[in-house]
């Protein structure tokens, strides 16, 4: 069974799958977006996506863990977001970036390195099985040890949470979105934010407390 | 299994809480809950610490100089070359003063004074182009503040000058070089003022220093270890009397 189809019975979220095929859609119309478009689309663009470059980058190189693979998923992200800048609404569009950019990445990942997304696979039987109190219940460090930990330890363990987990705890602690945009951003309802970001928070503060000390 | 239920959707909610998620009325039952129970208290101490590391420590990934341009190559993007719209210009200005700087500043380095101006004009001129020119919208500083204080290290100091004819319209996280550094949003008439709280360790307090970019006028002062910076496009004289009257308002409670 390949890496793909399972994807799509039990990925990690339905709607990645789905925007990503749309994208894909806008993708093989083989239209020329850069001859056809108008100067409104680039000062559109301008406004609209270039100043979220560097949110863009950030999200990109934690999905990818490389520096890289991140400028290639952030130019191509770019492309998705220029073709379809016309028909995007004002609003708020450092969501609607950031939606571009993971969406972009994880096709990236699933193509180019596929063993960085199989530990997905069976993170929401995981989900239903457990509760935040099993990850709470044991070993749960003192604050004080969790003020102590240095920057490089912290990194560490946040690049070694399950991806779904990753991107929460990133949308939400690093690039401060709210729980809402980070449900339109992953496509999951706002309760599955949550706990992933709780079990995320705990398994990091677990990781970094045990090193520190 | 139910009382575990129960707990795990408790701190859920403590998490939630700490986020600035919350309405006042649930915020408030989380607050009971966890007066009540050491164990949801200690679980806000430590997301609360986590929070702070994360801001504090965790290097940002700031992207690498040229991808701007790569960007704007890739979609056929031509720099505008005759009679540039003088606020793209300044803009584009900024985010690459930024982007320079943060390709060679981590977090922790103090940047430079003007790389911060550049980066307050920006944000200001940007938080104006935007349908809201802000993240919260409040004109209650106890509803301004707990935002803040889920989102970044420390909460601002946030006065009520409504009586003073400068109401409180909001709030907002801005990122200055690479740091996320809180702003507040006050109005007077239909002038907006953005004031923003950038920390300066170790630097001495200084009395409000005034010059003028891009048609804005811009206030800085430094008061303990804090960089404030107004910006507005209200009159000099406005503006001072905005830092003024700031500066000599206790926070009260």
């Amino acid at each position: 069974m390949s890496i793909a189809n399972r994807q799509d019975q039990n990925g990690l979220t339905p709607a990645h799958d789905r925007s990503g095929r749309r994208l894909q859609v806008l993708f093989a119309t083989g239209s020329d977006g850069q001859a056809s478009a108008g100067e409104d689309d680039h000062r559109r663009f301008a406004r609209l996506v270039l100043p979220h470059l560097n949110d863009a980058y950030s999200l990109a190189r934690w999905i990818t863990a490389n520096r890289a693979d991140a400028e290639d998923v952030v130019q191509d992200a770019s492309l998705r977001a220029f073709r379809a800048i016309a028909n995007v609404a004002d609003g708020n569009s450092r969501a609607w970036v950031l939606t571009i950019v993971r969406n972009t990445a994880y096709t990236w990942l699933r193509k180019n390195r596929p063993s960085a997304l199989v530990v997905v696979d069976d993170l929401e039987a995981v989900e239903s099985a457990q509760g935040v109190t099993a990850d709470l219940d044991h070993e749960t460090p003192e604050t004080a040890l969790i003020a102590k930990a240095d920057a490089a330890s912290l990194e560490a363990a946040i690049a070694e949470l399950p991806p779904a987990y990753r991107e929460t705890l990133i949308l939400r602690d690093v690039q401060g979105l709210g729980y809402r945009e980070i449900s339109q951003v992953t496509g999951v309802p706002i309760g599955t934010v949550m706990s992933r970001l709780a079990r995320g928070r705990a398994q990091v503060m677990k990781t970094i407390g045990r090193k520190s000390s | 299994m139910m009382r575990a239920a129960t707990y795990e959707d408790a701190t859920l909610r403590v998490h939630a809480y700490v986020d600035g998620e919350l309405d006042p009325a649930n915020a408030l039952g989380v607050e009971a809950s966890m007066a009540s129970d050491p164990a949801l208290a200690a679980e806000r101490e430590r997301i609360e610490a986590f929070r702070r590391l994360v801001c504090e420590r965790l290097p940002r990934k700031a992207s690498p100089f040229g991808l701007r341009a790569r960007v704007e190559a890739a979609i056929g993007m031509r720099r505008p070359r005759t009679q540039p719209s003088w606020r793209a210009l300044a803009a584009s200005i900024a985010v690459t003063a930024i982007l320079a700087s943060g390709a060679t500043s981590m977090l922790v380095a103090p940047l430079e004074v003007n790389a911060v101006r550049e980066g307050i004009v920006d944000a200001h001129i940007r938080s104006l182009m935007a349908r809201q020119p802000i993240d919260v919208a409040s004109s209650d500083r106890h509803t301004v503040k707990p935002w803040f204080n889920g989102r970044i290290p420390r909460a601002p100091r946030v006065v009520d000058l409504n009586k003073e004819d400068f109401p409180l319209v909001g709030g907002r996280i801005d990122v200055i070089g690479a740091s996320p550094v809180p702003t507040l949003v006050y109005g007077h008439g239909k002038h907006l003022i953005s004031l923003t709280a950038v920390p300066a360790a170790g630097s001495a307090d200084s009395a409000p220093a005034s010059s003028e970019t891009g048609g804005y006028n811009i206030l800085r002062w430094i008061e303990d270890g804090i960089a404030y910076w107004a910006i507005s496009d209200a009159s000099a004289t406005e503006l001072d009397k905005f830092a003024d009257l700031f500066r000599t308002t206790p926070p009260d409670q």
